[in-house]
């Protein structure tokens, strides 16, 4: 008896504690408006909305999201048929994602696909597309890996991949003139599919132009011991930081280098600068100014239909910032919308069409003109932003530039 | 040189902290016999409330451990009569799975509840350091390694000082005799284990300034204190101590110069080459168990 | 009293019931569950010719992975009792050489799936070999030091396996239209192949050898047991399968990384699929792997997240733990044992009657005359533990066919001293001889295999098996051959039962040893060792804890087997007892043997009476004569 009361007691306890954790997630997919009529058009996801990449999973999520609102209001996709988003969770978690774009596709029947978050995932579930040949179209996986298995169906809707993030900015910085050419640089990353290669990157083109590597370390996020790292670059003193990084430790790197007392003349970090206020909070305004980042979209941008999509992601999510992974969502379905308008069918035998226009033309979306290789790599260049006087700015390519300065070194004590 | 010292300081000051958290380890593996993997995610567990505290009043994680040790203590002892208490008599192995699992479900709690996402408490102190020539001090390790020293020099008095000290070493060294003479081995082993999870609490408090924490990371935190418990030698407290100083160290050291991204791999190393040269670690004698049983 | 038909049904009961089950699986297979497993094989067989769902497809090809991990793992766990929490690093070690052989040197992956069987093999033997050192919590820890080392490795060894980028490997070039038959039904083969190699494991000599480790692994090293060398084979065994279904997994997936491969929750599923399933049970782990698989697809579809998989898993661990230690299977084999025999319990008492007091007719003898050279020959034998100098510098002789009595007040090293002569304990210095031969070097089954047996002062048998099991354990020697041979042949069963037979308790073949009375448990003690047909038989306190009647007949079996030319050395504190047995007679205090000679010698010895503070032990004679 007592036995069987504690194990009440257990499941019960448990049970609760797990519901009043679920609670707060919703259902993902839902129909848009009810301007479109006819038997909806069924397109499939799977997303991390949990686990390690739940945040930028439920940004992507929520660019899908108002892409299936967009497209509603306006009348459906084609045949004046509305959208369904399906939306899965794959846990950030490989064996799900497979798993999940299988259910799709099997149970779900669901008439077109769209790509999941972060290149981990990505690799797994594009070869389920693959395997099914089913157009796949993804937002946020631009690991070089990922197109060097000659996939026929598989697109990635950002500018470049990631080993070509920083090109824009390393060429910037080795054409300037010779005295103000940095001669030393470090390049501290975490181990990151995504930051890794972008690192690469800039480094094949900096010390082409003859300046010296003189640390590259990578480090875990497990173990991310910054200050070990930042002691050993006040060593070396290189002219120029380039930092792969996510939000977190990139913060917490910069604050780590503020602690050794360490400024070198140039700061580049990927993806934490993009973060906007946050970033700006985290770190202190004033030790923003300077420091260059890479970036897809801005909320600013003027790309077509980027203020249309500005405005009504504040209006179903509200907030003044709009995730970067929000726009790569929207601007990959986009590029979905693109094909299956100008072929004009969404049968699933017939998707290699879809695909073959694709790489044939380009399509505009909110991260500007887009357009790819036979292997679907990406052929444009990402944006660099730098942060001036608080804000965030773009300032290449000039096409795009939000600002028409750029500052040559990073000055934490401030503007001024 | 100047490298290598700001290395060693560096990796006392973080071996200060792991000397905080690995003593509740220990200190529960000597009483009880149990390995707690859970430990790692109570770490966790009191970085996330920290930080929770300082988002919202703003309070200083340094300060907060004044609010967190009462907490996890109830927390541990709650948890110790719910779950291991059943299961005390069981093999040993049912336990270890057992605390797996409640780590497991904890770092599930912890996501659901904050987010999968990397966090850190950034107080104003933060991105500051004390400077001596060429060495500096990060603020926010010299603070944590102080409060640390005071934690362990407390719990070090409640162990050598208080009626109940001396009953968790009896029940460390004798269960049986122990019972013999009025101990109440079940409620000395739920108070241990409260103590141990409020010292993680003190050290998770701690631990929230210096390193980035995600609810992931509790397999990093107990893999630490794993290793550096083996060095020192399973269940003994000053082992613990020197255990932990000595990863700080290697860890930094490792970091400077052989690469950051082997740091991860110190504690393992420290486990492989403990069990292979000196099973009973520094100052133990009881890992190896055909000969604490034979 | 015992008449036939009593006797008759008592024995029946003995034999099918009242016992806990899992005594070896192939005993599960003739149970009820053979309908039920007959037609889950089919189902499973037939499922995809028969739907093209590929979401079961899907949910079928990672239980079976996991199955396979999780019947390896049930050979170190359930049959050796070693907790792994790193078994997925098996799983991990085999994609990775796929993928690695695929990428580096080509070829069709299928034909790497062997390669990567051998290559976790390997791995799963330096494994074995480092946790020689490690036993309990200490293995638990370098299990999880091992994977989390493994996925560091796999992280940081960039040139070979590209760090975090991973490896993808091709995707399938065989039509669409048959899905991914090709992945299911070579994992179904190698389902097959383990849960074969498990059953034979389980039923022969090197699976006894493991539950022997398992219920006791210093008393199963005392009884010829080489543990190292079975240990490391159960490492491999466990390991070489999971690797080949590894491969077939990163395949699979078509992308291998270090996150997604080195996962922990991967080790999680596969143990928590063993524990839920039931341990030391042949089907146990593949049905804990199909329920885990469908519980965690299931909430995913059902859920959609909240961490739900940490939860459930964690969830789950802990009240598996908590509330079904035995796992399904052993619980509802307990519940169908207990069904069928509910309304026969009473006939249980029926056992303990009538057996232990049976007399036989032996001569009283007196003490038998030491004779022969030295078997057994110890000399400044030292032990230590701390500051504590338990035997300090002990030195004496145990004569060829002699009976000879070790005594000495308590914590005067008695035990100690079998323990280091034993090999159980390592001295710290002093010598060991045994027929001729130095062998205080030589690790507790070499001692064994060349001839001495011991018993435990409290006996230590393997609990788990059944007293017939019990007696087959010890093995005179070590052949590779022997680990392949049936665990119960029926030489030995017949050796066994006459042994049995010997010391009175052969209605008791049957009987787990958990279910004897402690007297029970010494005779068949004796038994087992008598099995390893020893040259010297140490018997640590025979007499203690058992009644008058029982100590009379085992005095009786001393004196038989001796007079068939056994040596013995015993530990006694019945005095009685050794002084009308023994002769020489070696007083042990503080560690040192202080006197030696008859009975009546060392009863005069005033050093004796002052070790054991005099009137105690002269007390101590006439209250027992």
């Amino acid at each position: 008896m007592h036995k069987v009361f504690r194990l009440l007691v257990v499941v019960l306890a448990l049970a609760l504690m797990a519901a009043a954790g679920c609670g707060d997630d919703d259902d993902g997919g839902g129909g848009g408006g009810g301007e479109a009529s006819g038997e909806p058009i069924k397109v499939g996801a799977s997303l991390p909305l949990t686990g390690e990449f739940s945040e930028p999973g439920k940004a992507a999520r929520q660019g899908y999201e108002v892409w299936e609102a967009t497209v509603n209001a306006k009348g459906g996709l084609i045949d004046g048929r509305p959208v369904q988003m399906v939306i899965k969770d794959d846990q950030s978690n490989q064996n799900t994602v497979v798993a999940d774009y299988n259910a799709l596709i099997s149970r779900d029947r669901v008439d077109l696909l769209l790509g999941t978050f972060s290149s981990l995932l990505n690799l797994p579930a594009s070869a389920v597309a693959e395997r099914n040949r089913m157009l796949y179209v993804e937002p946020a996986g631009g690991a070089p890996e990922l197109f060097d298995r000659g996939f026929k169906y598989l697109f990635f809707a950002q500018q470049a991949t990631a080993d070509h993030q920083g090109d824009l900015w390393a060429e910037w910085v080795t054409n300037l003139p010779e005295n103000e050419r940095p001669k030393t640089a470090a390049y501290p990353t975490l181990d990151d599919p995504f930051a890794r290669p972008a690192l690469e990157g800039i480094e094949a083109i900096l010390s082409d132009a003859g300046i010296k590597t003189v640390y590259r370390e990578t480090y875990t996020i497990d173990n991310p011991n910054l200050d070990g790292i930042a002691s050993a670059l006040k060593a070396r003193n290189p002219d120029v930081v380039v930092h792969g990084a996510t939000f977190e430790d990139g913060v917490a790197f910069v604050r780590a280098l503020r602690r050794a007392n360490f400024t070198p003349d140039m700061l580049y970090q990927t993806s934490a600068p993009s973060f906007g206020d946050q970033y700006s909070g985290a770190i202190g305004k004033q030790t923003t100014e300077g420091i260059f980042y890479g970036v897809s979209h801005t909320k600013e941008a003027t790309t077509p239909g980027n203020k249309a999509f500005v405005a009504k992601y504040r209006e179903m999510f509200g907030g003044q910032e709009v995730p970067e992974d929000a726009a790569d969502a929207y601007a990959a379905a986009q590029v979905l919308e693109a094909a299956v308008k100008a072929v004009g069918t969404i049968d699933r035998n017939r998707q290699i069409e879809l695909a073959d226009w694709l790489r044939e033309n380009e399509v505009d979306t909110i991260l500007g003109p887009l357009r790819w290789d036979d292997a679907g790599r990406p052929q444009g260049e990402f944006l660099v932003g730098q942060w001036q006087s608080g804000v965030p700015e773009i300032i290449l390519p000039e096409a795009a530039a939000t600002s028409d300065e750029i500052i040559p070194e990073w000055r934490p004590e401030g503007a001024g | 040189m100047t490298e290598f010292l700001q290395a060693l300081i560096l990796g006392l000051l973080i071996g200060g902290v792991y000397a905080l958290l690995a003593s509740g380890l220990t200190l529960i593996f000597g009483v009880m016999n149990v390995i707690n993997i859970a430990h790692g995610a109570f770490l966790i567990l009191a970085a996330f409330i920290t930080w929770s505290l300082w988002r919202a009043i703003g309070l200083d994680p340094l300060a907060a451990i004044f609010a967190l040790t009462p907490v996890m203590f109830a927390f541990g002892w709650l948890l110790y009569n719910a779950t291991i208490r059943p299961i005390r008599r069981a093999p040993p192995a049912a336990s270890v799975l057992l605390t797996f699992g409640l780590a497991l479900f904890l770092e599930g709690i912890m996501g659901v509840i904050w987010g999968n996402t990397s966090h850190s408490v950034r107080p104003e102190y933060f991105a500051q350091s004390f400077e001596i020539g060429e060495l500096f001090l990060p603020k926010a390790q010299v603070y944590g390694g102080l409060v640390a020293i005071v934690v362990l020099a407390s719990l070090y008095l409640v162990l050598t000082r208080s009626w109940l000290g001396r009953a968790i070493r009896a029940s460390a060294v004798n269960p049986q005799g122990a019972e013999l003479v009025g101990v109440n081995a079940v409620s000395v082993a739920a108070l241990t284990f409260a103590i141990g999870v409020a010292s993680a609490g003190a050290g998770g408090a701690i631990a929230s300034v210096l390193y980035p924490f995600l609810p992931g990371s509790h397999y990093q935190w107990i893999a630490r204190l794993l290793g550096i418990i083996v060095l020192g030698g399973m269940g003994s407290l000053p082992g613990a101590v020197i255990g932990a100083l000595c990863l700080g160290v290697a860890e930094l050291m490792t970091v400077t110069y052989i690469g950051p991204e082997w740091a991860t791999g110190v504690p393992y190393a420290f486990v492989f080459i403990v069990l292979l040269l000196r099973p009973q670690g520094i100052l133990g004698t009881r890992l190896r168990q055909d000969v604490a049983t034979a | 009293m015992t008449d036939g038909a009593t006797t008759a049904v008592a024995e029946e009961t003995l034999k099918g019931g009242g016992t806990p089950p899992s005594r070896a699986p192939s005993k599960t297979l003739r149970s009820p569950w053979t309908a039920v497993i007959a037609l889950a094989i089919l189902l499973v067989a037939l499922f995809p010719v028969l739907s093209d769902d590929l979401y079961y497809q899907n949910m079928i090809i990672l239980a079976m992975v996991f199955a396979v991990g999780a019947v390896g793992l049930n050979i170190i766990t359930g049959y050796a009792g070693y907790i792994s929490l790193g078994q997925g690093a098996f799983i991990g070690l085999g994609a990775y050489t796929v993928g690695i052989c695929v990428s580096d040197i080509g070829g069709s992956p299928w034909v790497w799936v062997p390669v990567a069987g051998v290559l976790a093999g390997l791995v799963a033997a330096a494994l074995g070999v480092v946790a020689m050192r490690a036993r309990g919590h200490a293995f638990v820890i370098l299990t999880i030091a091992f994977l989390f080392l493994v996925q560091l490795l796999a992280t940081n060894w960039d040139e070979l396996t590209n760090g975090t980028g991973g490896i993808t490997l091709p995707i399938p070039t065989w039509s669409v239209d048959y899905q991914y038959w090709p992945f299911y039904y070579t994992l179904m083969g190698l389902l097959a192949v383990s849960l074969v190699l498990s059953w034979w494991i389980r039923r022969n000599k090197f699976g006894m050898g493991l539950v022997a480790i398992r219920e006791d692994e210093d008393k199963a090293a005392t009884v010829g047991v080489s543990t190292p060398t079975y240990k490391i084979l159960a490492f491999v065994a466990s390991a070489v399968f999971v690797g080949m279904a590894g491969g077939v997994y990163g395949y699979y997936i078509s992308f291998i990384d270090p996150l997604g491969m080195f996962n922990i929750l991967l080790s999680v599923q596969i143990i928590l699929s063993l524990l839920l399933g039931g341990r030391d049970t042949l089907w146990g782990p593949v049905l804990g792997a199909f329920i885990i698989e469908w519980l965690n697809e299931t909430s995913n579809q059902e859920f959609q997240g909240g961490n739900a998989r940490l939860l459930i898993f964690g969830g789950l661990l802990v009240l598996v733990v908590m509330f079904l230690p035995r796992g399904i299977i052993p619980t509802a084999n307990r519940w169908i044992e207990w069904w069928r025999t509910r309304g026969k319990a009473g006939l249980a008492g029926e056992r303990l009657t009538g057996i232990d007091l049976r007399a036989r007719a032996a001569p009283a003898r007196e003490a038998a005359e030491p004779s022969g050279p030295p078997l057994l020959e110890v000399k400044g034998l030292e032990k230590r533990f701390g500051g504590v100098r338990a035997v300090d510098g002990a030195s004496f002789a145990v004569p060829e066919g002699s009976i000879t009595a070790l005594i000495g007040p308590n914590g005067s090293g008695k035990t100690t001293v079998f323990n280091l002569i034993g090999g159980t304990m390592t001295p710290q210095a002093g010598e060991v001889w045994f027929d001729g031969q130095r062998i205080d070097g030589k690790p507790p089954w070499q001692r064994a295999h060349l001839g001495l047996g011991r018993t435990f002062q409290i006996t230590r048998l393997f609990r788990e098996m059944t007293v017939l099991e019990n007696v087959v354990a010890p093995l005179q020697g070590f052949h590779p051959r022997l680990l392949g041979a049936d665990a119960v042949s029926g030489r030995e069963a017949r050796r066994a039962e006459d042994l049995l037979e010997f010391v009175g308790m052969r209605k008791y073949r049957d009987v787990h040893a958990s279910a004897l009375s402690y007297g029970q448990q010494k005779l068949v003690e004796l038994a087992q060792i008598l099995m390893l047909d020893p040259k010297l038989i140490m018997l640590d306190e025979p007499a203690g804890g058992i009644n008058p009647t029982l100590i009379e007949r085992i005095g009786e079996m001393i004196r038989e087997l001796n007079a068939q030319g056994k040596t013995f050395l015993i530990v006694e504190h019945n005095m009685p007892f050794v002084l009308g047995m023994c002769n020489p007679v070696l007083v042990l205090a503080r560690g040192q043997t202080i006197a030696s000679g008859t009975a009546d010698e060392v009863q005069r010895d005033p050093q004796v009476l002052d070790a054991y503070l005099g009137e105690d032990f002269r007390l101590e004679e006439p209250a027992r004569a």
